[in-house]
């Protein structure tokens, strides 16, 4: 055994109250005081493990420290993925910390240390829920949940993959709660108070499975942490602090029946920290002797208040090595790599410890499939030990892991189809800077940036962006919205198109360094932008990091569902080397040359393959704004489409064969009642009942109309689809393709209009129908004067080439149809050009970079209600990106809004929507106003003209004239 | 934990004569997209002794503000001659540079100022009534002393509550909502400071 004390690893003389290693080896990290608020500090590894890195200057040995803490932090943990480290400290905070590639080394600023920061880690979630200091946090298998307990006695369990949910709230502790440890199977947690008790709660279901409270009878508070352990193969839980006889000893708890038969007994003062070595370990094989078959053992070390520390096998009686007078005050935390034969001790004199251990000392480390062989025997299957390869190939045996199988490929998906690797899980910045040095834009930055005045006469500047930094972090809208940059995008398309304008001649535009774990195999796929090769670096990485042989059969499944370890056995599958390397879109055109195997896939068909279903089924409804390529890559197309029929078969051969194809919608299933609101003035309800009564062998279907108990109803011989109403009119579209149109008095106002196919939506706006087929045929008529404004006019213009699909259509007060779909855009039909028009594009990169800001009055950010702002959402992101292209010239920028505007105002003046084409209007007057020099005339004509058109066109008519221009 | 992080401001222009306007070149960072614009102010300190010496020289908004690294310059205006007590016009005194999002100020930068004749008869032998004219500022931008407060980022002037558990940062001034006269932003004056003038 080597001991070494790295005088270098310090927090000026603070105390250190945690210390983690990175599941990679490569880095520390520590926790405790700073100057004047908490600190984290990240550290190389290298220069405590070897010491001509530790004289050699140029190896860093500081990476990065945060004082982001507001007060001292108590506990550091890495997650098993080496992607976030945790910490919790006495601001009553968890942190959630995530390496950000960067620009650069920087300092904090105003601080007296002028060491820099070699690699940037920032805070991607604060974690908020306790009332008290945070005292120890830890991370569950897999990192599925964060667990923090603190000293207003309780436990939170936070979802760990959607931060900052709380999954539970754990209740029962009457101490402060010092220490918390999972159990390696992922049954249990741990955790051990001031209240002389150590509790286990199930994650099944969070209830309390034991509470231990007789080995602690004795104990006193007195201890600033109390950090338990789990034995790695699940079998023996060991405490903190405990008494026995008087004497302080560290509890043995028997997972089987919570037995507490035995204990670590020595140290002189109460014991602050257990920590179990990751590895099990077997008897080092001699030489030459025969192999005798030897019982695994396990390794702990414990630290404590004494100031000594203790390293005990499970297979010895007494301590292996016990080290005294290591510190000058209370070790605090316990940490060894990952292979188990180092370890790192903190103490509260604010020093650390490097302990190395060689395999004679220990033994010969268990690799991770005897370690699994191990908990199968002890435990069975079980969700903790299955490694992420096998999962979808384990056979499930509780609720627990279908729940976590089903999370997830419904995880795994959406974020290899936005191309979420490790690559762009770090925040990436792109260097936008014109080919100009930094030095040359400070020295004009007072001239060149942009300064204008606010509605209220402030001044406003417009920061130069230096930096981009996108955070692809746990922003729960990633997954569940329209993406703005759909992720892998945001890298390829956004990021060269301004690199190549700025042509980023200076040295400052990076490329994210690449972790030194990410090995060939993911070398080979950087340069391919395919997101697809993306989610192969990220699983190879996480199993690089993680996993061992058996996982190398995960990155292709990632790639490909098609690429299972089935398919894989199968020998006829030509398809594996063919579809590696080829960018998705190709993969699309390709599909008939897959489709081969896929139909060997559906004949071999077996339980796994029926979860595989439902859960893309399940996964489908969540994203429907899936783009071609994420749905080819789900893998499985053909059941894909077996489950959901109606979006997906009919546009795929529209797009693979024949130019016009037959377009299909989804029509809703046929309820035995339901009911709807229809009108907000007046609370006007339509109420439907199918089969009410059977009348010589045709069925009656009852619709029932009440409004502030007025009603009328009618029978019709039909079992009734989709009703829609308006304050003037009621339609109702029956099974047997006939739409019949009543007054608001339930007058019958048309015989039935016999329609060539089913009905898939059904809207009514004053006097206004409009009909949308199964075919994708759209219809509006004006019942009241008996005409039709859109007759039959196909979808196929605005879904032909590509997959999306109807997901919002509407009807305006002025009778113009609207329909949205599912890839953020939206079209309303002009019926007296007979075309189709674009009037909202959720990922217009205008209304991205628009910045309009300071022209809205504060009346006027209330927003303007009305058909645009519906479709185009009421928090339109315009603007977001708008500095991003700071550093393209200010007029580039005018000109972008400007066209947005434009486009705005006659968006608006298409849908007939009066109140949004002022609402528009008025800012668009006050932006040329406030931004752009022109003469008053050139508005004013542009005031006239569209006034004129508006008074023409609308029915509320507003007038602009010079004078109202002059107001603006 | 803040959403923006200032990472530096260099003093531009410095030393230089009294009336010549501030420019403070600021350089800062924020994790992700800001909905509102943050709000950068320059306080003059007139009088150790009193706040009501403070002037607020400007105050600009800064914005949009998207996830990144930017910078700014924020000139104003040298502060008025006639709000500052005679008695305190040469000599060390502070200027302030503030920062609030959504009303709330996060961050606090304070620079010791050091006012003081160029000419060495005037020194020597300072005329009654300040000659402005004849003053230099000189900013001790090695120094700066910064005070960062934790905000409700999320919503708006609601107070945090646990914004008291901010600890008072021995070396950074504290802001004038303390109360006055029991540590006046002088009265931290480290004594090495001088020594860099």
């Amino acid at each position: 055994m080597k001991l070494l004390k790295p005088s270098w690893v310090n927090h000026n003389g603070k105390p250190i109250f945690s210390v983690d290693i990175h599941p990679d080896g490569t880095k520390f990290a520590t926790g405790g005081q700073g100057e004047d608020s908490g600190k984290v500090v990240i550290w190389n590894m290298a220069p405590v493990l070897r010491e001509e890195d530790e004289r050699n200057e140029n190896i860093p040995k500081l990476l990065c420290q945060m004082d982001n803490h507001l007060a001292c932090v108590n506990c550091v943990r890495w997650s098993n993925n080496g992607l976030y480290l945790a910490s919790g400290g006495d601001d009553k905070l968890v942190m959630v910390w995530k390496r950000a590639a960067f620009i650069g080394p920087s300092t904090v600023f105003g601080s007296s240390s002028k060491l820099a920061n070699v690699e940037q880690w920032r805070c991607v979630m604060i974690l908020r829920n306790h009332t008290g200091d945070v005292m120890d946090v830890a991370w569950s298998p897999h990192d599925v949940w964060l667990a923090s307990c603190s000293v207003d006695n309780t436990i939170v369990i936070w979802n760990a993959r959607k931060f900052p949910e709380i999954v539970m709230t754990l209740k029962g502790h009457t101490g402060l709660v010092k220490g918390l440890t999972w159990d390696p199977v992922g049954k249990y947690i741990a955790s051990q108070a001031d209240d002389r008790s150590l509790k286990v709660w199930r994650t099944m279901d969070w209830q309390l499975e034991t509470n231990i409270t007789k080995p602690f009878s004795e104990c006193g508070g007195t201890t600033h942490v109390l950090r338990l352990s789990w034995s790695p193969d699940g079998q023996y839980l060991v405490s903190a602090h405990a008494m026995n006889n008087s004497g302080p000893t560290a509890q043995i708890i028997e997972r089987d029946g919570w037995k507490t038969n035995m204990d670590f007994v020595g140290h002189r003062k109460a014991v602050t920290v257990v920590k179990f070595n990751p590895k099990i370990f077997k008897k080092k094989q001699k030489n030459g002797s025969t192999p005798k078959p030897s019982c695994p053992y396990c390794c702990c070390a414990v630290g404590s208040k004494d100031r000594s520390l203790s390293v005990w096998l499970t297979s010895l009686k007494r301590p292996l090595v016990v080290i005294h007078d290591l510190f000058d005050k209370s070790i605090m935390d316990i940490t060894w790599t990952l292979n188990g034969l180092g370890l790192l001790v903190c103490s509260m004199d604010g020093t650390v410890a490097f302990l190395d251990f060689s395999q004679d000392e220990l033994g010969d480390p268990l690799n991770e499939e005897e370690k699994n062989a191990i908990h199968q025997n002890i435990y069975g299957k079980s969700l903790a030990i299955t490694m992420e390869s096998q999962l979808s190939s384990t056979i499930i045996e509780n609720p627990e892991m279908l729940k976590y199988q089903q999370e997830r490929q419904g995880n795994q998906n959406p974020n290899e189809a936005q191309g979420i690797g490790p690559e762009n899980q770090t925040p990436k910045l792109t260097n936008v800077l014109n080919g100009e040095s930094l030095e040359d834009i400070r020295k004009n930055l007072l001239k060149k940036q942009v300064e204008t005045r606010t509605a209220d006469g402030r001044r406003r500047i417009t920061p130069l962006c230096i930096a981009q930094l996108d955070t692809a972090d746990f922003l729960p809208a990633l997954f569940n919205s329209v993406p703005i940059l759909p992720g892998s995008s945001a890298s390829t398309q956004l990021t060269p198109q301004i690199s190549s304008d700025s042509s980023t001649a200076n040295s400052l535009g990076l490329r994210p360094s690449h972790d030194p774990t990410t090995t060939s195999p993911n070398k080979t796929a950087e340069d391919n932008k395919d997101s697809g090769t993306a989610a192969v670096n990220s699983i190879g990485m996480k199993s690089n990091l993680l996993l061992t042989s058996a996982s190398k059969i995960e990155p292709m499944k990632a790639l490909d569902s098609r690429f299972t370890e089935r398919s894989k056995a199968m020998p006829g599958v030509t398809s594996v080397p063919l579809t590696i390397g080829i960018t998705p879109l190709d993969r699309v055109k390709d599909s008939s040359s897959v489709k081969e195997p896929k139909g060997k896939d559906e004949t071999s068909s077996d339980s796994e393959d029926k979860i595989m279903v439902k859960s893309i089924a399940k996964r489908k409804g969540e994203m429907e704004g899936a783009e071609v390529v994420e749905k080819r890559k789900k893998g499985r197309p053909r059941k894909d489409a077996k489950t959901m029929p109606f979006p997906q078969t009919p546009v795929e051969p529209s797009r693979l064969t024949t130019p016009i194809a037959v377009l299909k919608l989804p029509t809703p299933s046929i309820q035995k009642s339901f009911s709807t609101q229809v009108s907000t003035d007046g609370v006007t309800y339509l109420e439907v009942e199918n089969e009410v009564s059977v009348v010589s062998g045709s069925r009656l279907s009852q619709l029932k109309w009440s409004r502030e108990g007025r009603e009328w109803d009618v029978l019709l011989p039909s079992r009734i689809i989709i009703a829609a109403g308006s304050s003037n009119v009621v339609a109702v579209a029956c099974e047997d393709r006939t739409l019949s149109v009543f007054t608001a008095c339930g007058r019958r106002l048309i015989p039935s209009i016999i329609l060539p196919v089913p009905m898939s939506a059904l809207h009514c706006s004053g006097h206004f129908v409009m009909a949308l087929t199964a075919s994708a045929m759209l219809s509006v008529w004006d019942v009241q004067k008996q005409t039709a404004l859109v007759k039959n006019e196909s979808l196929n213009p605005i879904l032909s080439g590509t997959d999306a699909t109807v997901s919002q259509s509407f009807l305006t007060q002025q009778g113009v149809a609207v329909v949205s779909l599912s890839n953020g855009k939206t079209y309303c039909f002009n019926s007296s050009l007979e075309t189709w028009n674009l009037i909202a594009d959720k990922q217009d990169s205008l209304v991205q970079c628009t910045d309009f800001r300071n022209c809205v009055s504060a009346q006027d950010a209330l927003g303007s209600m009305g058909p645009l702002a519906l479709t185009q959402g009421r928090n339109l992101s315009a603007g977001r990106l708008a500095s991003r292209l700071s550093s393209t010239p200010h007029h580039l920028q005018q000109g972008m809004t400007l066209a947005f505007l434009e486009k705005q105002l006659s968006s608006a003046l298409i849908l007939l929507s009066a109140s949004e084409y002022r609402h528009w209007l008025l800012i668009y007057a006050r932006f040329l106003v406030n931004e752009v020099e022109v003469n008053e005339r050139s508005i004013c004509q542009r005031g006239n003209l569209t006034g004129d058109l508006t008074t023409e066109k609308l029915s509320r008519p507003e007038s602009f004239t010079i004078s109202t221009c002059r107001q603006i | 934990m803040a959403k923006v992080q200032v990472l530096n401001v260099a003093v531009l222009d410095n030393p230089s004569p009294f009336g010549n306007p501030f420019q403070f070149e600021v350089t800062f960072e924020c994790m992700e997209d800001l909905p509102e614009d943050l709000e950068w102010k320059i306080i003059y300190v007139g009088s150790a002794e009193s706040e009501e010496h403070d002037q607020t020289l400007d105050s600009v908004l800064v914005g949009p503000v998207p996830a990144g690294r930017h910078m700014f310059v924020f000139q104003a205006d040298a502060p008025n001659t006639a709000l500052i007590p005679e008695s305190d016009a040469v000599g060390v005194t502070v200027v302030l540079i503030t920062c609030t999002y959504r009303g709330q100020e996060f961050i606090r930068i304070g620079y010791y100022v050091n006012n003081e004749y160029t000419d060495t008869e005037l020194r020597e032998n300072p005329p009654l009534k300040p000659d402005y004219g004849q003053l230099q500022r000189n900013i001790l931008a090695s120094n700066p002393r910064v005070t960062r407060f934790h905000i409700n980022w999320e919503g708006c002037a609601e107070k945090m509550e646990d914004s008291e558990n901010v600890d008072p940062a021995p070396n950074s001034m504290l802001p004038p909502s303390c109360t006055p006269g029991k540590a006046p932003p002088l009265g931290l004056l480290p004594d090495n400071s001088m020594d860099c003038l």
